[in-house]
């Protein structure tokens, strides 16, 4: 008897388990669909016309419970629901009106009127005003979780007014990346989120069914599997040929594209590359992208913590020389080897080079009195085999110098290299927005890098001239003298940059002329006209 | 019997307690920021008010043992708190708890009717061919890693004949819900079976060539009792009161063993909750999946204990 109803427990346990499982219900509010996890589905017109793309959880930068926010990186699938006042072309430059109708700017790059365009409308059917755009702004200067070029970018705007259908933006100094930032910048409803707290608006439950402004609006979250977008029948501008998009969560890219969940999918991991670049049914697109992978050296910080033996110019510009920085690039499908952050071919490079000599090297390695029994430190965080590969080589390379060398792949990048700082040098990766920002990293005001440059104000000026600066010929001038500052002082020196890439699959049928961009932000690439093979 | 209950339930809460200790103090010595998985480092350059900011309102800046006995509290009061991303944990548990279930569900009872049943077969047709086959699998079946057999199952089954999908649970261009879940429980629930059929297999095989060898069957076949009776009565019975508790005790392993599973099939339950409140140092999280891991642990040892007491009154007396 006690066995039989032991047996009907562990049946009806499992006979439960198996409905709830069946029936988890994800509540999405007042437009998107309310859906049982039950295979109820209306995303696609039979999924076949559907474009498939894949978010991938895996790297702990998005979650599986909501939509990824445009506030941070601006991924295909957040560019597909949320518009910003401009958009930029490939370069990222050169922004044309999209929520905006015209912009008119002072000549003293002080004042920036915009005019918006007439009758737009969020998803939900409410006006998309100025006032949005205004809050918006002000929110994400008051936001921690947003990408740093909106707020470097903001923060020099004293005063935002409201006139009609027009915002103007008052700035303090001019700063020459505004037209091009304010081309990424999301604007989000002011009349969802305004009650939402700033440092925490991406937790916000908007974020599980968003209204939106661009072309698609969200027709159903899964969560944990996935979400659909539909048409926005708000949207006012050309409606696309492609009528709904799933995004999958996913683990990571490779299995989503060779198991037919991804038509559009980047990446710049040489393991990715050599993948997805080998299927036959995929065009790879490369894409030229200032990805910075660099060293940077630990002297001291403005907590006093020093590190006298980085603190010698010669030392550092010998270690430096005992790399082979241009075999190091060959570890990635393509990288192109720096000597500042000006890449080489860009109008404005100095044409100075880092040149390998371990010989040499070791002589002035030598003569500059480093102690040749001190272990060297390296500190870096990628845990990917190609930057492990790298490193094992920079470890080679620093050993037949005849130096002791260790290496530490640390867990938390940003408290090791800028907080705990047990290291002398430091490998690091940066996806920059424009050449501005690797600059802004010598800034005495940049509370992490001050932490192992010492806070020196010695590059303060020419940088905030570059922020200033509008006219290209001028920039061209500051960028050669900050160059050759940076390379008399090597307090940080690039490797290379790396490209990134595109892959669409022979499903995605794409216009004419369209250049693909960084895919961490948003510029035209005419989606309306992209289609789904037959 | 209610009394040796009670105290078994009891000590389970002091265990959750220590765990739950061991884990949190143990995430922070690992000396990783959460701060640094939600907000990038040109952030943290450009706008550092705002990170502090925010740290501040997530209680980070209060003392370790401050911060425990806070997250405790709230747990005791049935508010299992927030992830570092602000989702609700108690909103998160609820929708993949489930999901953890049904998958650990199908693979125990799929695991115990073929571990089981090859196990007898092979016991009662010892040194045949289903015993050498069964013997030669079961090692592979335990040698093999779970995450290996998986990849190797997504590259054959979704990718090259593309048959179940390689991820998630549910798909959005499903026409019928059963087979939609039919295809994407197959091969992760084959995956967790596999594992799982050695063991049980070996198992029952042993247990049941002990029973087949002892006197009271010997007595019960010279009585002329018919053979298959023999096997189902007297040999079957008997012999799988030792592998019900082996049963019990592989459940918390089949909910921990989809830690990895799970991220491997990018299947939305806890296991696959975990590993990414792990990657983005969300430690809130990490700490509730955790002790659900635990409790499942510490429940299937109380249900294992139940049943001793149950099967052997010898057992309770003892206690």
């Amino acid at each position: 008897m006690k066995k039989r109803l032991l047996a009907l427990i562990v049946t009806a346990t499992l006979a439960a388990s198996s409905l709830i499982g069946c029936g988890a219900t994800e509540t999405q509010g007042d437009t998107a669909q309310v859906t049982t996890s039950d295979g109820t589905m209306n995303a696609a017109d039979g999924s076949g016309q559907a474009l498939k793309l894949s978010v991938t959880t895996g790297d702990g930068s998005t979650t599986d419970d909501k939509i990824p926010t445009p506030w941070y990186n601006r991924i295909m699938a957040t560019n597909l629901m949320f518009r910003a006042l401009f958009l930029a072309d490939s370069s990222l430059t050169n922004p044309q009106p999209d929520l905006a109708q015209s912009c008119e700017i002072s000549e003293d790059s002080l004042v920036y009127t915009i005019t918006m365009k007439d009758g737009l409308k969020w998803s939900d059917g409410e006006a998309l005003t100025a006032e949005d755009v205004k809050w918006s702004i002000e929110t994400a200067l008051q936001a921690a979780t947003c990408n740093s070029i909106y707020t470097s970018a903001f923060k020099n705007i004293s005063e935002i007014t409201v006139e009609g259908n027009s915002i103007t933006l008052t700035l303090e100094t001019p700063y020459a990346s505004m037209m091009d930032v304010l081309a990424q910048f999301a604007i989000l409803p002011k009349h969802c989120l305004e009650n939402a707290d700033p440092l925490k608006l991406e937790a916000d439950a908007f974020w599980q069914n968003p209204v939106t402004s661009g072309m698609y609006v969200l027709d159903e979250l899964n969560v944990g599997n996935y979400f659909t977008l539909k048409i926005n029948e708000n949207y006012e501008g050309t409606a696309p040929k492609i009528k709904s998009v799933i995004c999958y969560f996913v683990q990571d890219y490779i299995t989503a594209a060779q198991a037919g969940q991804a038509d559009y999918v980047f990446g710049n991991a040489a393991d990715l590359v050599e993948a997805i670049g080998g299927m036959a049914n995929y065009t790879t697109h490369e894409v030229d992208v200032l990805f910075y992978k660099y060293f940077l050296f630990n002297m001291k910080g403005v907590d006093g913590n020093e590190n006298e033996a980085m603190q010698n110019v010669e030392v550092r510009k010998a270690l430096i020389e005992a790399i082979d920085r241009a075999t190091l690039a060959t570890l990635y499908p393509t990288a192109a080897v720096l000597n500042s952050g000006v890449p080489n071919s860009h109008e404005a490079y100095n044409g100075f080079e880092y040149t390998f000599d371990a010989e040499k090297a070791k002589a002035d390695l030598q003569a500059s009195g480093y102690d040749m029994n001190r272990t060297l430190r390296i500190c870096y965080y990628n845990n990917d085999q190609t930057s492990i590969d790298l490193i094992q080589t920079v470890v080679h390379y620093l050993e037949q110098t005849g130096l002791k060398v260790e290496a530490t792949l640390s867990n938390d990048g940003t408290t090791d290299l800028f907080t705990t700082r047990n290291y002398d040098i430091g490998f690091k990766g940066k996806s920059a927005f424009s050449i501005d920002e690797w600059y802004t990293e010598y800034m005495s005001s940049d509370a992490l890098f001050a932490n192992v440059f010492g806070g020196t104000t010695e590059f303060d000026e020419l940088v905030s001239e570059l922020f200033k600066s509008t006219d290209q010929a001028g920039r061209n001038e500051i960028l050669k003298k900050l160059q050759e500052k940076e390379q008399e002082a090597a307090y940080k020196v690039p490797v290379f940059t790396v490209n990134t890439y595109v892959f669409t699959s022979d499903k995605v049928v794409l216009p004419a002329g369209v250049e693909f961009c960084n895919p961490l932000y948003m510029c035209d690439l005419d989606f309306a006209n992209w289609e789904i093979a037959q | 019997m209610l009394k040796f209950i009670i105290k078994k339930l009891l000590m389970m809460l002091p265990m959750l307690l220590i765990i739950s200790f061991i884990v949190f103090f143990g995430l922070q010595m690992t000396g990783v920021d959460p701060i640094n998985f939600m907000v990038s480092p040109e952030m943290l350059s450009a706008n550092k008010e705002n990170v502090d900011a925010l740290r501040e309102s997530l209680g980070l800046n209060d003392p370790l043992i401050v911060q425990y006995f806070r997250w405790v509290g709230n747990c005791l009061r049935g508010n299992l708190g927030y992830s570092f991303d602000g989702s609700s944990i108690s909103s998160v548990i609820a929708v993949r708890l489930p999901y953890t279930f049904e998958l650990a569900g199908y693979s125990l009872l799929f695991s115990s009717i073929i571990g089981i049943g090859i196990g007898i077969v092979s016991a009662v047709r010892q040194n045949g061919i289903i015993d050498y086959t069964g013997r030669v699998l079961a090692v592979l079946g335990q040698a093999v890693p779970q995450f290996l057999v998986g990849i190797v199952l997504i590259q054959i089954f979704s990718i090259k004949l593309g048959w179940f999908p390689a991820s998630n649970r549910v798909s959005p261009d499903a026409k019928n819900a059963l087979a939609d879940a039919f295809l994407h429980l197959f091969l992760p629930v084959l995956t967790l079976t596999i594992g799982m059929v050695a063991v049980l297999m070996r198992y029952a095989r042993n247990t049941m060539l002990d029973v087949l060898n002892s006197d009271y069957i010997k007595t019960a076949r010279s009585k002329g009792i018919p053979e298959w009776k023999v096997y189902l009565k007297h040999g079957f019975r008997n012999a799988m009161k030792p592998v019900l508790v082996i049963l019990v005790f592989r459940i918390p392993m089949l909910v921990g063993g989809s830690v990895v599973i799970e991220s491997v099939f990018s299947y939305p339950g806890i296991g696959l909750t975990m590993t990414n409140a792990i990657v983005s140092g969300d430690y809130p999280m990490v700490l509730v999946t955790t002790l659900i891991i635990a409790a499942a642990m510490l429940i299937c040892s109380f249900m294992v204990d139940i049943l001793n007491a149950l099967l052997d009154p010898r057992v309770r007396l003892g206690e």
